[in-house]
């Protein structure tokens, strides 16, 4: 299932609460986590036995690693541990094979992997109680698309928690954010880069070219991190606390700060996992930049088998190793606005890689950008294009770089203006929603 | 703790709004019954699937589910409208492929983009292969034979009402297809009426809800018909039929719009007709269906909407059409312009080809024993260039 549908809003999600709330909490695990089952097997209705075999072979592992602390063994079963979670993503992922892709493997398998590793280092201790690990796996809020949670940051949590009114006020208001995020920024600023993408070479003006990638950067982004906020408003309303994923990535001054605020749940889980296991900085330079080159190759290679993603991340070990041998200082001297420019423009040409795949695209499109493609500069067409998104790509703007999350004590007239914001934003999402299954039936078409 | 209350009451007031939101319109979803049908947008809404395991597990119960309550969620029209709405409050320009022109009326949009280069060639292959059969036919009837083949393609609004297009709105130039189809066939086939529309564009040609062309349109194509084929045409002796006409493109955008009036070529006399529709052995005595004007799809009151063929026999023809044929191969452009045709015909065949599989050159020898016939190829530009097709 996914968030932004109707079936979600107005029949899973009343009909959840309204069982989670009124059970008596010792309950309520059970409640979560057969309701993920159902979520999840609603569109996966196979895989959904993928996911449980999963959480219960990293809940035995834990167990096993636990078992045999400091001794060999418990690096035998984390090594397997690891195997099992690799190979499933390896071979579902990557094999090609052509089997679609089980929703959220990316993620679930990343999260069961911080815990078997957590027990191994003795960071956190074992979950003996297998619902409480299903929940951590399974729960609905953050399987699909993350943030990747790491289990000791929500240990306590998945045994004991308490949602206070505020904050189910502001986990609410939270997941409105979000819905409003994907529905009414990411897609509609999307039609206008599938448009663009779609465009033959004598067409694409080196002004639409850039108009489209910028279009997918609002895109990718609003959906992503709009994805987020509603798994981060979802669990707070239950009682968790999960982690920040997006901070103003757009307003990075380098590319070295541009990972500190895109997808950090991703990055910090590459930094415990792969990057400080390595040696990260404390082996010298020279090694220093080989991981920074390992870490960004897996980080291209995890958001899928394509090539263009490994170069992606690629493109980014570069510039964080330029940033690390002399770029980083000489940023730091030179005024904020130009690194933000530097970062940007390393930002949107590396969506090139991402969004566009096929290496003939690719190419067409940076030749575009750089002035060197067939079309000209601009064209009535992309004029046109511009007058029918100019009005959104403001709004785009103002929401990434400019609006700011303020923790202080509000008034009542200020909360209630709020509310009338968050209630509009509710139901023009659902109007989006509903138009997307828009479909007159033209029979007089001819 | 008195500071915790005051921001409980803020937290509850806020829960209260966004989950009763989401509650009420569960429930309100919940209590309306299902819809079989909408008006809106004139076609049957998906109904409960029925669950089995199979559908169940290959995923597709749940797909169908989805579609269900999606379709049937409440007050379904109400939110696309809003939609629409806002699209246009954020400076969209166009609506589901569909104009917004500078005076309130609705243009169908037809971009390049859409237009492939490999159908165009086919296209006029297509129209060569028809003009060298007729040259031949021509050598092989032997007689003195006096038929013509004209072949009409008639731009569509977005390219004659372009003053009214929003800036810079792109469009498929469809003069560029017609001077490609005068290079692959002779000039003596083609009636090129783009010059002839673009100097009436100030005036109702196209309607403004509807992709096609209005009566009057239609009869400035008679016109340029007439003078080609050296006849003369009749007054344009037309009545209203309907004002509240809401067409195809009012359909696609369900915007506020003007309601366009329809116009049908009645002459006084005219009272001895008979249409035969699909190769049936009754006739109807009119070349109009009032029963389309009480549905949404008005157009189809020329000639009873979409058939595959059409024969219309004039019972008392004037001294000057006795005895002569035409045949039209079309799209539902020439529906509203077929009226004037039977002023000089006695017979006039009309084709779809859409809905007809068999040999289009044998059908026409069938009907044309001896080369007398005239045939006329009517389409819009666009309609030809996407399904213009036969055997």
């Amino acid at each position: 299932m996914v968030f932004s549908t109707v079936l979600f809003l107005f029949r899973f999600l009343p009909l959840f609460f309204i069982c989670y709330f009124l059970a008596p909490k010792r309950m309520r695990n059970l409640i979560l986590f057969f309701g993920s089952l159902i979520f999840y097997a609603w569109g996966e209705p196979v895989y959904v036995v993928l996911m449980l075999f999963s959480t219960l072979s990293d809940y035995i592992h834990g167990l096993l690693i636990e078992k045999f602390k400091d001794k060999p063994a418990a690096k035998a079963f984390l090594t397997s541990s690891i195997i099992i979670n690799l190979g499933l993503l390896g071979f579902f992922k990557y094999s090609g094979l052509g089997l679609p892709l089980p929703i959220g493997i990316s993620f679930y398998t990343f999260q069961t992997m911080s815990y078997t590793i957590d027990v191994y280092r003795g960071e956190v201790k074992a979950q003996h109680n297998l619902l409480d690990f299903g929940v951590f796996v399974a729960m609905f809020p953050q399987l699909i698309a993350g943030p990747i949670v790491k289990y000791k940051t929500i240990a306590d949590e998945l045994q004991d928690r308490h949602a206070t009114w505020d904050d189910m006020a502001a986990g609410a208001a939270r997941f409105t954010v979000g819905l409003g995020k994907k529905v009414l920024l990411a897609n509609n600023i999307g039609l206008l880069f599938t448009e663009i993408s779609n465009v033959g070479k004598e067409q694409l003006t080196m002004t639409m070219a850039w108009m489209g990638i910028l279009a997918y950067a609002f895109q990718i982004y609003f959906d992503f991190s709009g994805y987020s906020d509603m798994a981060i408003g979802l669990g707070r309303i239950l009682g968790f606390h999960f982690p920040e994923n997006f901070n103003y990535p757009y307003r990075a001054v380098s590319i070295t700060d541009f990972w500190r605020r895109w997808h950090m749940t991703l990055s910090s889980w590459f930094k415990e996992y792969v990057y400080i296991p390595l040696g990260g900085n404390r082996r010298g330079l020279k090694r220093q930049l080989v991981n920074i080159l390992i870490v960004w190759s897996l980080t291209g290679v995890w958001h899928g088998a394509g090539w263009n993603f490994l170069l992606w991340g690629m493109w980014f070990a570069f510039f964080l190793i330029m940033e690390k041998l002399f770029l980083g200082k000489l940023l730091s001297k030179a005024p904020k606005v130009v690194g933000w420019i530097y970062a940007m423009l390393v930002v949107l040409f590396g969506w090139c890689f991402f969004s566009l795949e096929q290496p003939d695209k690719i190419a067409l499109f940076l030749k575009a950008m750089l002035g060197l493609g067939e079309a000209s500069f601009i064209s009535t067409e992309t004029l046109y294009m511009f007058s029918n998104y100019w009005i959104l790509f403001i709004v785009l703007g103002i929401g990434a770089l400019a609006v700011k999350k303020s923790e202080k004590e509000k008034s009542f007239g200020w909360t209630m203006l709020e509310n009338l914001f968050l209630a509009a934003v509710l139901l023009l999402s659902i109007a989006n929603i509903v138009d997307a299954s828009y479909n007159p039936f033209l029979y007089f078409r001819f | 703790m008195k500071a915790n209350k005051k921001i409980s009451k803020k937290a509850i007031v806020r829960l209260i709004i966004l989950g009763g939101l989401l509650l009420g319109l569960a429930i309100a979803d919940i209590c309306t019954p299902d819809r079989l049908f909408s008006a809106y947008e004139n076609r049957v809404l998906a109904s409960k699937p029925k669950f089995s395991i199979k559908t169940l597990l290959n995923g597709s119960y749940t797909e169908e589910y989805e579609t269900y309550v999606t379709d049937q969620f409440v007050a379904r029209d109400n939110w696309i409208f809003i939609k629409t709405v806002t699209d246009l409050a954020l400076g969209k320009k166009e609506v589901n492929g569909v104009y917004l022109a500078k005076d309130g009326t609705l243009i169908e949009k037809h971009a390049s983009g859409d237009i492939d280069a490999k159908t165009v060639e086919k296209r006029l292959l297509l129209l060569k292969k028809l003009t060298d059969w007729w040259e031949n036919r021509a050598a092989d009837v032997q007689t003195d034979k006096n038929g013509t083949l004209q072949i009409m393609l008639v731009p569509t609004a977005d390219n004659i009402y372009t003053d009214k297009l929003p800036g810079n709105a792109p469009y498929y130039s469809q003069t560029e297809f017609i001077g490609a189809v005068s290079k692959t066939i002779d000039d003596k086939y083609v009636i090129n009426i783009t010059d002839t529309l673009i100097s009436h564009k100030s005036e109702y040609i196209y309607y403004g809800t509807d992709h096609h062309w209005t009566t009057l349109g239609a009869y400035y194509g008679y016109l340029e018909w007439a003078e080609k084929m050296s006849m003369t045409p009749v007054s344009y002796n037309t009545s209203v039929v309907s004002e509240n006409f809401f067409g195809t493109l009012h359909s696609k955008t369900n915007l506020v719009v003007k309601p366009d009036t329809i116009e049908a070529y009645k002459p006084e006399q005219n009272a001895d007709i008979k249409v035969y529709y699909d190769f049936s052995e009754e006739y109807k005595d009119s070349l109009y269906e009032d029963k389309h004007l009480e549905t949404k799809n008005q157009y189809g009151y020329f000639l009873d909407d979409n058939h595959s063929f059409v024969r219309i026999e004039r019972e008392n023809p004037s001294p000057e059409s006795e005895g002569k044929s035409l045949f039209v191969i079309k799209d539902s452009y020439a529906n509203c312009l077929i009226p004037f045709l039977t002023e000089h015909y006695e017979t006039i065949y009309v084709l779809d080809l859409r809905y007809y599989k068999g040999s289009l050159f044998s059908m026409l020898e069938t009907y044309d024993t001896e080369g007398n016939m005239d045939i006329l190829v009517l389409y819009n530009v666009i309609h030809f260039i996407e399904e213009f097709q036969y055997y």
